[in-house]
């Protein structure tokens, strides 16, 4: 029904206009609230003016060569160079690394709690999977050291004997300590759990009448996985695999531990001793660094924040879409 | 019929109405021509009511005919939801509640609300709540102790409630509760209560109790009442307004009148079929 | 069918025996054949390379991936397809896997804490509680000198870090779900792409702006500004989506009342959060407790015990461990373990104080 009334809608002051108090609570939340931003800014301008002098001095040679002077023992007149290519290239590695082996753990932990587990089991392990996350680093990098290692070295020993045709399996000395394979399976161990909380979370939320009409047309689990569950939260999927990557590339000390940094490029032999990483040789020159140097790690920590910063971004873009598709 | 007619046809008939019940029929709100938004979608069209002083009106109709969001435009609770918007007049004490020099928290202090879902705050003890408005307020009264006895007595809690009253507000049953929060929003003096189906969540018995209160509350106070339930609305209420809405369309006051003349011998055939329950 | 009723209604006994009922889960009962295909096809590969480890030579590793867990899987498949069809077979090979990873995790997990509980009581004693390590030097034999001034450091650095970033944690998510500003999308997104900041970075920006500006030195509140940086997303997000949780009638049962809405902020909705807020605290400090890389760059580490959080370098239990197992000395890696063993003790009470919380949060609505 319509009664011709033909009225204007009214236009009414905020809802806070009469309250001082309101006001200034207001103003007060939104300066706090944009700390995170603050923040954010801070570190793209403090440690991206610290680019411009090294890029000054060393061009694009910083992001493109691996020489890296050690300041103390050099002459006064030495040129100095520093290029961090093989431990950008390093980070890279070490992050894929982890991702191969953490991804399938991670899915089948996954499975294991959504679909597998009777209810008391399934509430115990996602208590076990976040303790898991909640291991500090440094904890893991010792246990690693003493623990972790000398069972690694025997694991990448049997794989140069048995795969050593496959090139990435390949190895220019018997020296097995101190290789990206290691470091990448502790960044794994880190990177597991976080992959499976979101894997978990995905797969938790599968649409219930989805599941329950595979099930009424007798599909089997892995049917269900495959036609239902996998292709539903993908999303999801490759965005939590992506925060966990993050994760592992801004990853320190865990690291530092097991890895022996070498700035040359170690292309693909993941067995072999020595590799590069960002975060780890920030922390490793930080000590014995001179103003120039110091410069350097910090244009380093830029390049660092910058990579992660990007794949954080994407990481969560693709997780809140999946979320929202659901919600 | 126009609205207009039918809006002068059916104040004459309350006019009237009033005038053989009590001498003093002051008219302590009414709403002019109003209408509301959400976002673009106009949600009510047109309603123009009067509640006389120290009454209950009960305002009846379907699901989604918004009645709801009409109570709440009467203490300006509905600007709060984004997108929201108005026009039209509402009075309260023959004064414009939505001009632009009035702060909506004075009108609400002044015209208090009862909810559908109880909701005593979680954090505070019984005690802790029915004083909470003046705290919120920041209204000034002395004698907490007299205004607890005397709000939840008011609300018929007093005897159930009175040895626990620091026990956490938690406790309640949800009928208990109903009752906490209306003692709660009498803490403030309000002038009017409006209850938006404030027994729809209670079982019979609390519902009972809590119509008893209204009755009791009536005497000194003007009630609004939402209901979906009609043999409530017959028992509480002195004049009843019917709401409804066609499909896609704003909701608009069907008829209005004495409770007795709308549940008797209503003018409008819808009326009837609603009261007598043929849809709704 | 009306004859059944009749007799249930009419037999005094069938009730009595109705009474006696217990419940029972038909659908979960196996039957033989299905438990006895199971049993075997989980013992017989066991056996299989418990034989082949004892003896010959093979390697344990070799053994375990590239003997047994082909072999269980096929016999899983094998099961299945006797005892469920065709259909069954892909399951097993699944189930196999899931519980091969489930058991690999648990072992890790359960290695770390094995090795940190071994290791670490070899250090623990009622000295390396209470005792810093101003009189020791690194290859003083355990019995001597301690943790406590770490523990100090580790308490005022996130103590600190704590009380910066909690109020500021609470007010960005009362920006986005109690003030609903038109900048509520930004800034979700920025505390989002803040919790991927790496720790190293957060050490790197206080480094920069605060200690190489000269403004001050290495100390416990310059490894809290770091630790701010770290632990803030944490606590605006969990803080986030507890207010959520808070029901819309107590933000209007209060504004009806005639609040305002910074009391009703206040008053109500933070109160009725409360448990939830601690959780967020809580869940803040476990994330950034055991965080090392910023402590080395904004921290450092110092073996007396310093209590003024401006003035010196200071120890935590991260950086002390850091230092310790660096150096050449057994008893210097003893004490590291202590300290790991200490630090992880301390994760596992914020942990279970955040589950206690947490659950308990959900228990009350």
């Amino acid at each position: 029904m319509s009664t011709g009334l033909d009225q204007k809608p009214r236009r009414l002051p905020k809802p806070t206009a009469f309250h001082r108090g309101d006001r200034v609570f207001t103003r007060l939340v939104t300066v706090a609230a944009f700390t995170s931003l603050a923040v954010l800014l801070g570190i793209a301008i403090f440690l991206g003016t610290q680019m411009i002098p090294v890029i000054q001095s060393q061009g694009l040679a910083f992001f493109t060569t691996t020489e890296w002077t050690f300041t103390f023992a050099m002459d006064e007149s030495d040129e100095v160079k520093f290029g961090i290519f093989g431990m950008i290239y390093g980070s890279i590695v070490l992050a894929l690394i982890a991702v191969v082996i953490s991804v399938p753990i991670a899915l089948l932990l996954a499975v294991f709690v959504v679909f597998l587990a009777p209810a008391r089991v399934a509430k115990w392990m996602t208590n076990f999977i976040d303790l898991m996350a909640a291991i500090p680093s440094i904890i893991i990098g010792l246990w690693a050291l003493y623990i972790f290692q000398p069972v690694g070295v025997e694991w990448a020993a049997l794989l140069n004997q048995y795969l050593g045709w496959i090139p990435f399996f390949s190895v220019t000395s018997d020296n097995f300590i101190g290789s990206p394979f290691i470091a990448g399976w502790v960044l794994a161990i880190m990177m597991i759990p976080i992959v499976t909380a979101v894997t978990r979370e995905v797969l938790d939320r599968t649409p219930p009448e989805l599941v329950n009409a595979a099930e009424s047309l007798g599909c089997s689990l892995w049917t269900m996985l495959r036609y239902v569950a996998l292709p539903f939260g993908r999303g999801g999927l490759v965005g939590g695999v992506m925060l966990g990557m993050g994760r592992a590339l801004g990853e320190t000390v865990a690291v530092y531990f097991v890895l022996k940094l070498v700035f040359d490029v170690n292309l693909f032999r993941i067995l072999d001793s020595g590799g590069g990483s960002v975060a780890t040789m920030i922390v490793a020159k930080f000590g014995e660094a001179g103003p120039q140097e110091l410069q350097v790690l910090l244009a380093s920590g830029f390049v660092l924040f910058i990579g992660t910063l990007i794949v954080n971004i994407i990481a969560n873009a693709i997780v809140n879409r999946t979320g929202k598709l659901k919600s | 019929m126009s609205t207009a007619e039918f809006e002068e046809t059916a104040t004459a008939t309350l006019d009237a109405e009033l005038g053989q019940r009590s001498p003093d029929a002051k008219i302590e709100m009414e709403s002019r021509e109003l209408s509301v938004w959400f976002g673009s979608r106009k949600v009510l069209e047109g309603v123009s009511i009067k509640f006389p002083s120290n009454s209950v009106t009960a305002l009846i109709g379907p699901s989604g005919c918004g009645k709801s969001t009409y109570i709440r435009t009467l203490n300006r609770l509905h600007e709060l939801i984004p997108g929201a918007a108005l026009a039209g007049e509402v009075l309260y004490e023959g004064e414009d509640i939505y001009a632009p020099e009035i702060d909506p928290v004075s009108i609400r202090l002044k015209i208090g609300m009862v909810f559908q879902k109880p909701n005593p705050f979680p954090s505070m003890t019984i005690r802790g709540n029915v004083l909470s408005g003046l705290k919120l307020s920041g209204m000034k009264r002395p004698n907490h102790d007299d205004i607890v006895e005397e709000t939840l007595t008011a609300a018929g809690l007093w005897k159930e409630v009175k040895d626990r009253l620091d026990h956490a507000a938690g406790e309640l049953s949800g009928g208990q509760a109903q009752r906490l929060v209306i003692a709660r929003a009498l803490a403030v003096q309000p002038r009017v209560l409006l209850m938006d189906e404030p027994c729809s969540a209670l079982d019979p018995a609390s519902t009972l109790k809590v119509e008893d209160t209204i009755a009791e509350l009536s005497k000194s106070m003007t009630i609004i009442i939402v209901t979906h339930n009609m043999q409530q609305a017959v028992r509480v209420s002195d004049t009843t307004a019917f709401f409804l809405a066609a499909e896609n369309e704003p909701g608009h006051v069907v008829e209005q009148g004495p409770t007795t003349e709308i549940f008797s011998n209503p003018q409008d055939e819808r009326t009837l079929d609603y009261v007598n329950g043929r849809f709704g | 069918m009306s004859q059944h009723t009749i007799t249930y209604e009419h037999s005094g006994v069938r009730l009595e025996e109705i009474k006696k009922q217990s419940p029972l889960r038909p659908w979960a009962n196996r039957t033989a054949k299905f438990k006895l295909v199971t049993a075997l096809a989980a013992l017989i590969p066991l056996l299989i390379i418990a034989v082949v480890y004892a003896f010959t030579e093979i390697p344990g590793a070799i053994v375990v991936v590239v003997i047994y867990l082909p072999m269980q899987i096929i016999s899983a498949v094998i099961a299945a397809l006797l005892v469920g069809g065709k259909n069954a077979a892909p399951d097993a090979v699944i189930i196999v896997l899931a519980i091969g990873a489930t058991m690999l995790s648990i072992i890790i997990v359960a290695s770390i804490l094995f090795t940190i509980i071994i290791k670490g009581f070899e250090a623990l004693s009622l000295s390396f509680l209470t005792q810093n390590n101003e009189y020791i030097s690194p290859p003083t034999p355990l019995g001597y000198g301690g943790i406590a001034h770490a523990l100090l450091g580790t308490v005022l650095i996130v103590g600190i870090a704590m009380v910066i970033s909690v109020p500021i944690g609470i007010a960005t998510a009362v920006y986005i779900t109690e003030v609903k500003g038109k900048g509520a999308n930004a800034v979700r997104f920025f505390v989002q792409a803040e919790s991927g900041v790496p720790s190293v970075v957060a050490g790197l920006f206080i480094l920069t702006v605060f200690i190489l500006s000269g403004a001050i030195t290495q100390s416990a509140f310059a490894g809290a500004l770091a630790y701010f940086i770290l632990m803030l997303p944490t606590v605006a997000r969990t803080s986030e989506e507890v207010l959520k949780l808070i029901p819309d009638d107590l933000r209007t049962g209060a504004l009806a009342l005639g609040s305002t809405r910074a009391k009703t902020v206040m008053r109500v909705v933070l109160p009725a959060a409360r448990t939830g807020i601690i959780t967020a605290t809580i869940l803040g400090i476990a994330r950034v407790m055991g965080e090392t890389a910023p402590l080395l760059l904004t921290a450092l580490t110092n073996d007396r015990t310093i209590w003024n959080p401006f003035g010196d370098p200071i120890a935590s239990l991260p950086t002390f461990i850091f230092f310790n197992v660096s150096l050449p000395f057994p008893s210097a890696v003893s004490r590291a373990w202590g300290a790991a063993l200490v630090l992880m003790a301390l994760v596992s009470i914020v942990f279970t104080a955040a589950r206690y919380f947490g659950t308990r949060k959900f228990a009350k609505s």
